[in-house]
């Protein structure tokens, strides 16, 4: 099913593992140049620069031509035409992906990538103007709509499998929360038809990814276990939706309008609490007794937006201070971890370490200052208050952490 | 030497292999931890992933008729016809399924030559090319032996760190009149001196090359002063109005501590602040940018950029603090390439500024191939690419023209760009 070979790509991340184990001073160079050799892969790569410039340009290069196609040939096509021409280049796009690959060897070229993504919207896009666009609105569900998020699901799904693309898996994972609103008004039902499908897909990806330990595809699957443990959280937690910290509240996106809290029975709204305070201690014991760096990360993000989350669902009012009260609690556990970590024979305690071990820690730890360093002054800069017509604290510029602010 | 030689993180905190294992380590070749690698780990480019090619032997058929339509076919045939530079047939043949018992990664059918990083090494120590330590401390590593939290640690304080502060201004801000200055003022003023006495009374001696931390948390006490030195400066300027109402002297003056913060400490997070600090000086801020119209924002970022590249390429020259060289690099790139294509959008007068960009598009891709840092090959790719098509299709209405123009440069840029990356991949 996969288009690459597993010895291609487990030469490929021999030959990574090798790189960074030498950047670290655990080979010599002399080592390293002896072994180089023997980790050369058939696929063509690239760095990450590339690879996005090539993802770019082979969207533009898509969508013109589609929309040049559309133009040249396709003066007024009615919406069933245009709509089976958009299968048509879904088709095309995504025999063109193969082609890269097979043919040319691409891998996370960006090209073939593109070429992948655009193969799902031109699909859903043509789905939707071929079969749905004249239909008039109505307000009972209509189940046949669900076709279109359902295809883009499966497909996404099919790229992830054929390709290795995690982002497709999450893509498939963004089509799940469109289906249950063509089958039920009942948000509650909503929910936990979104989970239902999370849960699922993670009980699979579970049963699956033991088997892979210690290869290529651990990593995969790694993310995709932690992108469906989030899933999962994000659909549980109802208090999420009408929190304002997501600038780009993308889970009201999902579900549309958000519904108020009233609507969910009792039962289904304290059993969410529980679930979210149940969640978190799962997913960190999981990611812990796994040492899955991404399960982990999944679970201290739930933990975190769980405590974050537990006064809006009391019905608590939320306080100015409360923010101080995380800060001071995230750094005392990193430190308090960090201490215990470091007090034990060789820095290493169960297995655990809080020294760096790798060259991509630190990488990204350079990006990381680099990038948040210019923006986070921004980001904590808080709104005006109203409650406080005397005080006035507004703006905060992104220069000197907000020094530029007033009050 | 090989304490020099191993890179270090922000905090500092480097792992220690087992003594056996890092007396095997001992022969390592010191030239190894060039300053090229520095220079390399700090730019936080990723070139040496470079660009990996072979001749494959497969045949185009297929292809070609099928990537025709969307004119993939030059592409796909340049590539495929391209010299290989990582040929694997010089590459030693690997034996199969030697999972050194460790039971991972079973071959399967049809992946012949499949082989677990496991196996690799246990054939590389059966054939003396590292060593039992090595071999034992890599396989280790491997299976997540120890399992590394130094990155979620460090995420987790920083994300505390801005917790507190983002708690601290709202709460300033919200309750100020109920709190009065003089609580607020004490309580700001005792955080920060305890966070710079932290610094001052642990940092190690100033060096001008790349220094590690001296405790974990040394980076985040550090930051958590300049977040809150920045919120007390803002606050005594507004309430009291110190500086007579010029924040543009407050944005200065603490572009300067933080500047001096960064290279005593240094600190990436304060050198960020800094940069951003001294571009909000400069009249610079993000959420002031008023558009492309605005000629004035333009004129103070050419100039905000040509001090810190001239500047940045200084203190590199001089050695002082090096590896900043990257950070200042990536922000003095972005904003020259915003400003310059701001100009090139004007209606009037904008052939200058495209002049200026095209020099700097070539300026960039030059660096960004010497130095071999694709992120500047990038930057003058997608940048350039949107100054010549604004220019092309300046007065064009026609969709047709439109669209084909853009089908056809973006082939021609993905054909320029594969065969630039042959090249990275043919050097590197």
């Amino acid at each position: 099913m996969r288009l690459y070979s597993a010895s291609s790509e487990e030469t490929l991340r021999a030959r990574k593992l090798l790189k960074d184990w030498a950047g670290e001073g655990y080979l010599t160079k002399a080592q390293y140049q002896l072994l180089e050799p023997e980790t050369v892969s058939e696929l063509r790569t690239t760095n990450i620069f590339l690879r996005l410039v090539l993802f770019l340009f082979t969207l533009l290069i898509v969508g013109a031509a589609a929309g040049l196609f559309f133009v040249v040939f396709l003066s007024r096509p009615s919406e069933q035409t245009a709509g089976v021409f958009s299968l048509i280049f879904a088709a095309v796009c995504y025999a063109a992906a193969e082609v890269a690959v097979s043919q040319a060897r691409l891998y996370r070229y960006g090209i073939e990538e593109a070429l992948a993504v655009c193969s799902v919207g031109f699909l859903c896009a043509g789905m939707q103007i071929a079969l749905f666009s004249g239909s008039p609105y109505s307000a009972k569900t209509d189940a046949a709509q669900s076709l279109v998020p359902a295809a883009g699901a499966v497909f996404s799904l099919w790229i992830w499998r054929r390709f290795g693309f995690s982002y497709a898996f999450l893509a498939a994972m963004i089509f799940v929360p469109f289906l249950p609103g063509y089958w039920t008004f009942s948000h509650s039902a909503q929910h936990l038809i979104v989970a239902g499908f999370y849960a699922t897909g993670l009980a699979g990806v579970a049963a699956v990814r033991s088997r892979h330990r210690s290869d290529y595809l651990e990593e995969g699957y790694s993310l995709v276990e932690a992108m469906l443990w989030l899933g999962i959280y994000l659909a549980a937690n109802l208090q999420l939706l009408s929190l304002s910290l997501l600038s780009f509240n993308l889970p009201v996106r999902w579900w549309g309008v958000t519904p108020a809290t009233s609507e969910f029975a009792r039962p289904f709204y304290w059993g969410t609490w529980v679930l979210i305070w149940c969640l978190p201690p799962i997913v960190l014991a999981r990611g812990f007794r796994q040492k899955d760096r991404f399960v982990i990360a999944v679970g201290a993000i739930a933990a975190t937006l769980t405590i974050v989350c537990n006064k809006p669902y009391l019905g608590w009012p939320r306080h100015t201070w409360d923010p101080i009260l995380l800060g001071i609690l995230l750094t005392a556990v990193a430190v308090f971890i960090r201490r215990w970590l470091a007090h034990s024979p060789g820095g290493i305690r169960h297995g655990f370490t809080a020294a760096r071990l790798s060259g991509k820690d630190k990488h990204w730890m350079n990006v990381g200052s680099n990038v948040l360093g210019l923006v986070s002054p921004q980001s904590i800069t808080p709104e005006p208050q109203t409650s406080n017509p005397g005080v006035h604290f507004g703006g905060g510029h992104s220069g000197g952490g907000g020094a530029s602010s007033d009050f | 030497m090989h304490e020099t030689c191993l890179p270090h993180g922000p905090s500092g905190t480097q792992y220690q292999p087992p003594l056996a294992c890092a007396a095997a380590l001992g022969c390592r070749v010191s030239s190894f931890c060039c300053s090229d690698l520095w220079l390399s780990r700090t730019l936080f480019i990723d070139e040496l992933g470079g660009d990996q090619w072979r001749s494959p032997k497969a045949e185009f058929s297929i292809a070609s008729s099928l990537t025709h339509l969307l004119g993939y076919s030059y592409f796909l045939s340049a590539a495929s016809l391209s010299e290989c530079t990582m040929s694997n047939s010089w590459a030693e043949p690997v034996a199969l399924g030697s999972d050194a018992g460790y039971g991972h990664g079973v071959p399967r059918p049809g992946n012949e030559g499949f082989m677990t990083i496991f196996a690799r090494l246990e054939q590389w120590k059966q054939q003396s090319k590292i060593s039992p330590e090595q071999h034992a401390h890599l396989a280790g590593l491997s299976r997540g032996e120890p399992f590394s939290l130094f990155l979620e640690l460090n995420v987790l304080l920083y994300a505390g760190v801005l917790a507190f502060v983002a708690g601290l201004g709202w709460t300033v801000s919200t309750w100020s009149a109920q709190l009065g200055d003089l609580l607020i003022l004490t309580v700001l003023s005792t955080i920060l001196a305890v966070c710079f006495w932290y610094c001052f009374s642990r940092a190690s001696a100033w060096s001008p090359a790349e220094t590690s931390a001296p405790s974990p948390i040394f980076d985040y006490v550090l930051y958590l002063g300049s977040l809150i030195w920045s919120l007390e400066l803002a606050y005594l300027e507004t309430r009291f109005h110190v500086l007579s109402g010029r924040l543009d002297f407050d944005l200065l003056a603490t572009a300067v501590l933080f500047f001096f913060l960064a290279y005593r400490f240094d600190n990436r997070f304060v050198l960020s602040l800094g940069l951003s600090s001294l571009a909000g000086w400069f009249g610079l801020t993000i959420s002031r940018w008023s558009g492309p119209q605005d000629a004035a924002y333009r004129q103070y970022a050419i100039v905000y950029c040509v001090l810190v590249g001239v500047v940045a390429a200084i203190l590199q020259r001089r050695g002082l603090k090096p590896h900043f060289l990257g950070t200042y690099l990536n922000v003095v790139a972005n904003l020259l390439f915003w400003a310059l294509l701001s100009g090139v959008f004007n209606r009037e007068g904008y052939g200058l500024w495209f002049l200026a960009l095209l020099i700097a598009c070539a300026a960039s891709l030059a660096w960004g191939l010497r130095r071999r840092q694709f992120a500047f090959v990038a930057y003058a790719s997608v940048y350039g690419y949107v100054g010549v098509s604004s220019m092309f299709l300046r007065g064009i209405s026609d969709a047709t023209a439109i669209l084909g123009y853009f089908v056809v440069t973006g082939v021609a840029m993905l054909v320029l760009l594969v065969q630039i990356g042959r090249r990275f991949g043919r050097s590197a």
